[in-house]
């Protein structure tokens, strides 16, 4: 009987206990987020953390980071620097082995020390000083940055809309910058931006200073009246943007408009009405619900975790959170198969080694090296026309310009 | 030594027959027998209240470091979270939004697991953090035409005649507190299902 109790039935509970328990030791990965919900920029935050959640339930779907579960932490600061730092220890307690960040503020303040802590943080901050590894070697981000933006935004409209214009041949296309001030994130792409129209031969006029809290922007479109721009660069969030058309439409300025990413998205034409028409706009990402590779999953996963919010809610800010996450998983799965999970592994054999990588969502092939983290070269243009988002133009800047891409462009 | 095995051998056929009885009484979670747990706002707290004010960086403090600075509003969000399944399911997640009127103004999670036994109910208590500086910030940035419609005025002086009569009025409930795109998600044995819900507060 001795026999049997030790030869059968212990052997029996101890299978039936570690089966009972094995999925709680299933090796899990964990991962930060810090959002912002409440804050500043709460309106397409809280959009983007919703996206992030529920890509990250896609992700562990289809069988997480190669078999192991990621483990979101996902915190909102309120657009509170000091918070951010405080959760960025958080995170170092919990071993987050990367971090999916939000923007200008908390992307800057914490540059320096994910690099000397060697954390991966993905941002949803695409300023072009962010691009150079030698300076800011953790910080990435799967979006053209605002200074090549504002380069392939100019140059479409230059490409597309000048020469059928009245003018063309006989005078300097007129380009002036609307945007706040005060703001690093507004100011970010405005010397690239001048760069690029005066290389295309643009006169330039006076800058805007228009808040990102403006609702009226008359005295800033009246002070353009003599100048008669052709073309608006609009750097600002959507709600001032929107201000800006709606005034340049009423006080009949005659401009088109160029908007950088974060002014142009669903609610532009919500809150702009008929002076939104025609307005073109850079999205590195396809817009909620078109019809790319992935979108299917994106609004499938928005449905199931988050039923309650009207999917004409959802944005772009969403698709753009889907591609945070899946380049992301993506340089993880890199490293976790090259044994080096680590940050690191994630930044040397996980990002640095993508070269022309297909994501999907409409975002263009995606490449890191060690000397630049520029990971697009294309800018997608849109042009919204018809109560729709319309593809306009694919502007390589690369290709066209290799010499200044390489040599002149990279952390500005 | 066949009397002195009796009683082990006894003492398993009565543990193997137990833990296969239980095996056999308690319900397995399937898609056809998971019924949606329920999710619904029980109250609203004011948790902890500092009043109204708003310190701008001009202003030296007589202590620490000067900045912009609003008073915070916690309030706590309660809720019961009913389980109608015959086994337990675990909560992984909830998460809504709050909007002051028509305006939101944050959107809150908890993160932490609980188990809600069968048939049972449990309640669960949120706290949102609303912080003047950021509160305005984003009535600023997100809400300025629709202050203008509803006549507080434009730029921050409407801003804050709006925040100041919701810090006032919070002890009171003086404006309703609306819980809406709340989602949850329950597991149970493999199996996910997320539900809805929304409240108001006070009960219109």
């Amino acid at each position: 009987m001795k026999d049997i109790w030790f030869k059968v039935l212990v052997p029996f509970f101890a299978v039936a206990i570690l089966v009972g328990f094995s999925t709680g030791w299933a090796a899990t990965i964990t991962v930060g987020a810090l959002n912002d919900m409440t804050g500043a920029t709460s309106d397409v935050g809280k959009d983007y953390a919703l996206g992030i959640a529920e890509a990250i339930h896609y992700v562990n779907d289809m069988g997480g980071i190669n078999g192991k579960k990621i483990k979101l932490y996902q915190f909102d600061y309120g657009y509170r620097i000091p918070e951010a730092l405080t959760k960025y220890n958080l995170f170092k307690r919990l071993k987050c082995v990367a971090i999916l960040g939000w923007g200008t503020g908390d992307t800057e303040a914490l540059a320096p020390t994910v690099a000397r802590d060697k954390i991966p943080y993905v941002s949803a901050s695409y300023s072009g000083h962010l691009c150079n590894p030698e300076k800011t070697p953790y910080n990435l981000f799967f979006s053209s940055d605002y200074s090549s933006q504002a380069r392939g935004l100019i140059t479409a409209w230059f490409d597309k809309k000048w020469p059928n214009h009245k003018d063309y041949g006989n005078r300097k296309p007129r380009i002036a910058c609307c945007y706040m001030f005060a703001s690093p994130f507004s100011s970010s792409a405005i010397k690239a931006a001048k760069d690029q129209a005066n290389m295309l031969g643009f006169e330039i006029g006076p800058d805007q200073d228009v808040s990102l809290f403006a609702i009226d922007t008359k005295s800033q479109v009246l002070g353009l009246k003599e100048f008669k721009p052709d073309v608006l660069l609009h750097t600002n969030t959507v709600m001032s943007v929107a201000a800006t058309l709606r005034d340049a439409y009423s006080l009949g300025l005659g401009a088109d408009h160029i908007i950088v990413n974060w002014g142009y998205d669903e609610n532009l034409p919500r809150l702009a009405g008929k002076a939104a028409e025609g307005a073109m706009g850079s999205a590195p990402w396809a817009f909620f619900g078109e019809d790319v590779p992935l979108m299917d999953k994106v609004v499938e996963y928005a449905k199931r975790y988050n039923p309650g919010i009207p999917m004409e809610k959802r944005t772009i800010h969403t698709v753009q959170a889907w591609a945070s996450v899946l380049g992301l998983a993506e340089a993880m799965k890199r490293a976790d198969k090259a044994g080096n999970l680590t940050g690191p592994g994630i930044l040397k054999q996980g990002f640095e080694s993508m070269k022309d990588l297909e994501i999907g969502l409409g975002l263009a092939p995606v490449s890191f090296t060690a000397t630049d983290h520029r990971c697009q070269t294309v800018i997608n243009v849109y042009e919204y026309r018809n109560g729709k988002f319309n593809a306009l133009e694919k502007v390589d800047l690369k290709s066209r310009w290799p010499d200044k891409w390489a040599n002149e462009w990279i952390g500005w | 030594m066949r009397k002195r095995s009796i009683i082990p051998t006894g003492f398993v056929v009565i543990v193997l027959g137990a833990f296969l009885f239980a095996c056999a009484t308690v319900p397995t979670p399937t898609e056809q027998n998971f019924k949606t747990p329920v999710v619904t706002l029980n109250s609203v707290e004011l948790a902890h209240y500092w009043g109204w004010w708003y310190f701008s960086k001009k202003v030296q403090p007589t202590k620490g470091k000067a900045g912009d600075y609003g008073a915070p509003l916690d309030f706590a969000f309660i809720f019961d979270i009913e389980n109608p399944n015959p086994y337990p399911v675990m909560m992984e997640h909830l998460k809504f939004t709050v909007a002051f009127e028509e305006f939101d103004l944050n959107t809150v999670s908890s993160m932490e697991t609980q188990w809600v036994p069968a048939g049972k109910t449990n309640q669960v208590r949120v706290h949102a953090m609303f912080d003047g500086r950021q509160s305005l910030l984003s009535l600023l940035v997100t809400g300025g035409f629709k202050l203008k419609e509803k006549g507080m005025g434009v730029g921050a002086g409407g801003a804050f005649k709006q925040l100041e009569a919701w810090w006032v009025g919070a002890p009171e409930f003086s404006f309703p507190i609306y819980v809406k795109e709340g989602s949850a998600v329950f597991k149970a044995d493999g199996l996910t299902s997320v539900v809805t819900f929304s409240g108001t507060f006070p009960q219109e």
